[in-house]
């Protein structure tokens, strides 16, 4: 029970920054625009997050800079992307690049600095229930937060006029140009959105999960976070199945070796990709959710005047 | 001067022109020497320490020679970034990676007037030597703390790629481990990567998880000690003195120490002395040395002094037999010991420890 206990705990830590992003990205996504650069502005978040942390003593405002950071480089792609109705996919890859050096160069002087990681925040009474308790109650903020975003962002997309104007523009953004909607507004505001909770998930790795800088140490999150969005088929809910499956699997496999489990490790590091694939692909069939992309999606929109 | 891989590319042709008038001369009195790195300066491990070494080899020799670091070079990127140092008149040029050993081997010949180091090949050329640092010597000792220090009489081993110098390292552990304690135990996990540090800190979770209360590591970052430190159990640094990451877990580091060597044959050059040869220092030469002991009582600091100068002076040999493979086969009798290129191609875990090699 304990190992269990355990491990449970550490998958969800593993698969918090990954949803996070994820839900950025997703509204982003409704929205009718495809930012590629979530890697650029997690590894920015957790750049500016440790700096900004470091600097003044203070993990919120370590928090607050990531999310800026994040949102800094957002606004960067969505003036290029809106603004200058410039390719997203071209945008957002160059954003994802610049986004790497640019961390390297703010985060140069934390080289080996040290601070310690955001606590946990213990629930009274429920954290004493056996499992569930220390799992879902005595958690870092953060935790919390990707909990909270799950639900609000399912709501807002669902059971809102806002969410529903705002997937109107990712379906058919002449449609809701048409309707009155500034659509290049709305856009922003999603891209924006997507910035924030990018430098969220970066400051999660730099403030809680590793607590130092060292270039480059989203290792690829970022992606993973753009590639659970598909799998998930812009669902909210089944983007928090997609990254707790994938963070499930990569921390059993490191168990697994750890106990001596003879699988040939690159099988198993190849395992939490291949199972999140299966698995979402499965759901998506077996639920008939014919959820395809935004049709609008990745079309840069021009208004005629 | 330190430049990165654009910056150096970029302004290569003003360099170029700039320097050409005035070199003559300046070629002459002063070496220029290039050292090609994996990974960024900053990463506090392995690519750092190779630019200490090249700060040490500029305090030596002062205004004879002029060094030039470029970071960050992918593999694909080497050719172009050595044939520039080369044209801009560097002579002798370190190439601190194993991934850099062939297109080192394949580039020098081409060069023939430039001197070439590699940091960790397996071969030398006429015009290219090797060097690497007897890391398993500390392994040893790691081994020795590890079970003086553990209660659950297991160690957690963050491995890297299934390469014999990460197979011989856990082998030494666990050498070092059993000379105290036999039924010390290991558990291994393989990330596939020398920098990753979430995946490090969750590798070293799930160990921890599993009963592991002392972290060894080979990736480059302190990610896997400092979260030794933060569940309450030990662990060493690797590469430089990591003991600031981590005040209560850090027991001992293994500091490289490339400086002396950088010096010593960047004079080589300098006095028309230089030949390919390969270097493989240990604590005896001072390749690298134990960091400070923390964390330990007396006692352990004191056996571990002596296993250390045992180890330096040659009394101790990590790698004296008998040696049997997990399989059961025996690889030497007792009495001998096996010769560097035995160790450098290890590719077997010894019998006792349970744990995997990856394909």
């Amino acid at each position: 029970m304990m190992l269990l206990e355990a491990i449970i705990l550490t998958v969800i830590t593993a698969s918090t920054p990954l949803l996070i992003a994820a839900l950025g990205e997703l509204v982003v996504e409704k929205s009718g625009v495809l930012n590629l650069g979530v890697e650029g502005m997690m590894i920015m978040g957790a750049a500016c997050g440790i700096a900004a942390a470091i600097f003044t003593g203070s993990s919120a405002a370590g928090v607050l800079a990531a999310i800026l950071a994040g949102m800094a480089m957002a606004a960067l792609f969505g003036a290029l992307t809106l603004g200058l109705a410039a390719n997203q996919v071209a945008a957002g890859l160059a954003l994802a690049i610049f986004g790497l050096g640019l961390s390297g160069m703010v985060g140069a002087g934390f080289v080996g600095a040290q601070r310690a990681g955001i606590g946990k925040i213990e629930v009274p009474l429920l954290s004493d229930i056996p499992l569930l308790g220390p799992v879902l109650f005595n958690q870092d903020p953060f935790v919390y937060a990707s909990f909270a975003l799950v639900f609000l962002v399912a709501r807002f997309l669902n059971r809102t006029k806002a969410g529903l104007v705002l997937r109107a523009c990712g379906e058919n953004h002449a449609a809701a140009h048409a309707l009155g909607y500034p659509v290049l507004r709305i856009r922003f505001l999603a891209v924006l959105f997507g910035g924030a909770c990018a430098g969220l998930a970066g400051a999660y790795m730099s403030l809680v999960l590793t607590p130092f800088w060292s270039s480059g140490m989203t290792g690829g999150r970022g992606w993973i976070a753009l590639a659970i969005v598909v799998f998930a088929s812009w669902l909210p809910g089944r983007a928090a199945v997609g990254a707790y499956l994938f963070g499930g699997i990569t921390i059993l496999q490191l168990h697994a070796q750890g106990a001596g489990l003879r699988v040939p490790p690159q099988l198993m590091s190849a395992l939490p990709y291949l199972i999140t694939i299966v698995v979402l692909v499965l759901i998506m069939r077996l639920r008939r959710g014919g959820a395809a992309g935004p049709a609008s999606l990745g079309v840069p929109f021009v208004p005629d005047r | 001067m330190t430049l990165t891989r654009r910056l150096l590319l970029g302004s290569a042709g003003a360099l170029a022109g700039a320097a050409l008038p005035g070199s003559q001369a300046d070629a002459q009195s002063r070496l220029s020497v290039g050292v090609v790195l994996i990974g960024p300066v900053g990463d506090f491990g392995w690519s750092h320490m190779h630019d200490q070494g090249r700060r040490r080899m500029a305090e030596v020799l002062g205004d004879r020679v002029a060094a030039t670091t470029v970071e960050s070079v992918a593999p694909p990127d080497f050719d172009r970034v050595v044939t520039q140092l080369v044209r801009t008149g560097h002579r002798l040029i370190f190439t601190t990676s194993f991934s850099y050993f062939a297109p080192t081997q394949r580039i020098a010949p081409q060069h023939p007037g430039v001197f070439f180091e590699n940091a960790t090949g397996p071969t030398m050329l006429p015009n290219m030597a090797i060097y690497n640092a007897r890391f398993y010597e500390g392994r040893y000792i790691q081994g020795v703390i590890a079970a003086r220090k553990s209660r659950t009489k297991t160690i957690g081993y963050v491995a890297t790629f299934p390469v014999p110098e990460v197979i011989h390292a856990i082998n030494t552990v666990m050498r070092g481990a059993w000379s105290v304690d036999p039924a010390m135990k290991v558990r291994v996990v393989w990330v596939n990567a020398w920098s990753n540090p979430a995946r490090e800190a969750d590798a070293a979770r799930a160990l921890i998880d599993q009963g592991c209360d002392v972290l060894c590591s080979h990736t480059d970052g302190p990610a896997p000690l400092q979260l030794a430190n933060e569940r309450g159990i030990f662990g060493f640094g690797q590469a430089s003195d990591m003991t600031r990451f981590a005040p209560r877990a850090h027991l001992t580091s293994s500091v490289n120490n490339w400086g002396d060597y950088y010096a010593e044959r960047a004079q080589a050059v300098i006095a028309g002395t230089w030949q390919p040869k390969d270097t493989w220092g240990g604590l005896g030469s001072g390749m690298f040395r134990m960091a400070p002991w923390t964390n330990m009582t007396p006692e352990e600091v004191s056996e571990a002094e002596r296993i250390r100068d045992a180890i330096a002076s040659g009394r101790l040999h990590p790698f004296e037999g008998p040696i049997v493979r997990q399989d059961g086969t025996a690889v030497i009798p007792a009495g001998q010991r096996l010769d560097d290129n035995q160790i450098r191609a290890q590719n077997y875990f010894y019998q006792g420890i349970d744990a995997s090699i990856p394909g």
